[in-house]
């Protein structure tokens, strides 16, 4: 009766259109149990919205009222998280009527799409981590900690990959999050102006403090990432958080600054973060202080180009005045 | 005082209902939380409109900074001659040209063309070696280079408009007038007797030639 019970929810699972089926028998019964699981789980993605303050401050550009959207819309996709971590009865309840209503894309309210399911699957499965490893195994205990089939993994046509890639796109957005937070309060008045070297290497501490809880196991997610058909996603990934940290740095630069830039800093990032692999020091004080010199290194890079350049000018000067008073002396500047 | 005005707005969106926001969410539409601001862009509700907006700004960018140095190098060459304050005008121009896709591209994050420097290099000598060849030389550049531009605009305004007329209101009204700002650079050159200097049909085609590999790389690299 069970196993019949269990071929019925992958075969739902499975096929259905999108949307989430899980059969109510497999409603655990120490539901407060799981709900600190899930509460455990979310850490991670509730930590920079506790005290987010209203969301209709006055942006000046319009990228952060998109940005806003989509903070909103990815908090939309934590909801239903948090929703079924709060009302689990309540829901599934209501899952199995909506389903197959919900047919002609209508979108109930308990409706969730498949990519919403992945992520809420995947972010279960980070709690298992430390115990599996970056594997499909963490996303299967993931997916049975949700009450679905650990079947459900063959959603996941990357595996292991598709847990490290999920993990990193939510700390950059995590991380976005917490700078756009920075230069609203920053519009608003109640904050300082960083300058850009402070600023980005108080961004890059904050981005790297987020693989501490996964440290152990951070060299195999590295290797993961460095697959080949890995590459394109992580560079993509590596590629927008580097622009946002430099967008919020300051940058608006519209020439080959954009490149040099971002360039510099990604170099910077990386090496930290292998410095921050092998550091044992407490609070992993060494890589900060790491951190500290590479900006410090680019900091005077970027001066010491300025000062060239300023010197080269001036020599300039100096040559052409030579010419000309040569010129002069020769008597070729005349006009006949 | 600012604070309380928020708050307040904050609390009024909060009526509007939690779960009517969300639901609007999650259909995918992003809620426009306020009005655009002053913005020419507007911003994109997904990926291949992403690409389609950044790759246009990117390659017109690319274009003004080219037109920029061309201009540049006609100078360096022909400035103290009697053609010096007209070419002088239409470099101005580009300059505003220039100066206003610097700031849409910085408000909209878009990725400059890595082919600057190369741009950079080519305009300039593109410039004077027309210039060399005299101020009808240096007009029938003009004439060539005007032309591939507002042909260029005109084709990325027919696709804006295909796309949706209302949406990019803003951004065609620029483009427009950017491209209205080139015609009439191309009339000047042609009433300079542009079509005066000998080899005016190989040179056109060649620049032309030139301008569209230039838009071709500047779109996707």
């Amino acid at each position: 009766m069970a196993a019949l019970l269990r071929a019925l929810r992958v075969g739902r699972a499975l096929r259905g259109l999108g949307s989430v089926v899980s059969a109510p028998a497999a409603q655990p019964p120490c539901s407060s149990l799981t709900r600190g699981f899930h509460r455990a789980a979310l850490r991670l993605q509730d930590e920079s919205k506790a005290d987010k303050p209203p969301s209709s401050s006055p942006s000046s550009t319009p990228y952060h009222e998109h940005y806003r959207a989509h903070s909103a819309e990815q908090e939309a996709a934590g909801a239903p998280q948090e929703h079924s971590a709060s009302e689990p009865a309540a829901e599934e309840a209501s899952r199995p009527n909506t389903s197959y209503q919900d047919q002609s894309g209508e979108q109930g309210e308990e409706y969730e799409t498949e990519e919403q399911l992945q992520a809420r699957i995947l972010t279960a499965g980070l709690e298992f981590i430390p115990l599996h490893g970056w594997t499909v195994e963490a996303i299967a205990a993931g997916a049975e900690m949700l009450g679905l089939s650990s079947a459900s993994t063959g959603m996941f046509y990357n595996g292991a990959g598709d847990l490290v890639l999920h993990f990193v796109s939510q700390c950059n957005s995590q991380l976005t999050d917490i700078l756009a937070e920075q230069h609203n309060q920053i519009q608003l008045g109640q904050a300082e102006p960083k300058k850009p070297a402070e600023f980005l290497r108080d961004a890059v501490e904050i981005r790297l403090r987020m693989y501490i809880p996964y440290i152990e196991t951070w060299p195999q997610a590295m290797s993961i990432l460095l697959l080949p058909h890995n590459i394109p996603d992580s560079l993509k990934h590596l590629s927008t958080l580097v622009d946002d940290m430099w967008y919020y740095a300051g940058d608006r630069s519209t020439d080959m600054n954009w490149y040099t830039k971002r360039a510099a800093l990604t170099g910077i990032y990386n090496t930290t973060e292998l410095v921050m692999l092998q550091d044992s020091s407490s609070d992993f004080q060494d890589t900060w202080d790491f951190l500290d010199n590479r900006i410090q290194d680019v900091v005077n890079m970027a001066t010491t180009a300025k000062q060239v350049q300023a010197t080269g000018e001036t020599v300039v000067q100096g040559l052409m005045g030579a010419a000309v008073t040569l010129k002069n002396l020769t008597g070729l500047n005349q006009r006949r | 005082m600012h604070r309380a005005a928020h708050t307040a707005v904050y609390s009024c969106s909060k009526i509007v209902g939690p779960a009517m926001i969300r639901q609007c969410l999650k259909c995918r539409v992003p809620q426009q939380l306020s009005s655009r601001a002053y913005s020419v862009v507007p911003t994109p509700r997904d990926s291949e409109e992403k690409e389609m907006l950044h790759r246009i700004l990117r390659v017109d960018h690319a274009g003004e900074y080219g037109a920029n140095r061309i201009y540049a190098g006609q100078m360096a060459v022909l400035g103290r001659s009697s053609l010096g304050p007209l070419i002088q005008e239409m470099w101005d121009q580009e300059k505003v040209h220039l100066a206003k896709f610097n700031e849409i591209l910085a408000e909209s994050r878009v990725r400059p063309t890595a082919l600057l420097p190369f741009w950079n290099i080519a305009g300039f000598v593109l410039g004077a070696s027309s210039a060399l060849l005299g101020k009808e030389g240096a007009m029938a550049c003009t004439v060539a280079v005007e032309e591939s531009i507002s042909e260029h605009y005109n084709s990325q305004i027919r696709a804006l408009m295909e796309e949706d007329p209302d949406r990019y209101t803003e951004l065609l009204q620029v483009i427009k007038e950017f491209r209205d700002d080139e015609i009439e650079h191309h009339d000047t050159g042609l009433e300079h007797d542009a079509e005066s200097v000998p080899g005016y049909w190989i040179l056109k085609n060649a620049i032309q030639l030139g301008c569209k590999a230039a838009i071709y790389a500047s779109q996707r690299i």
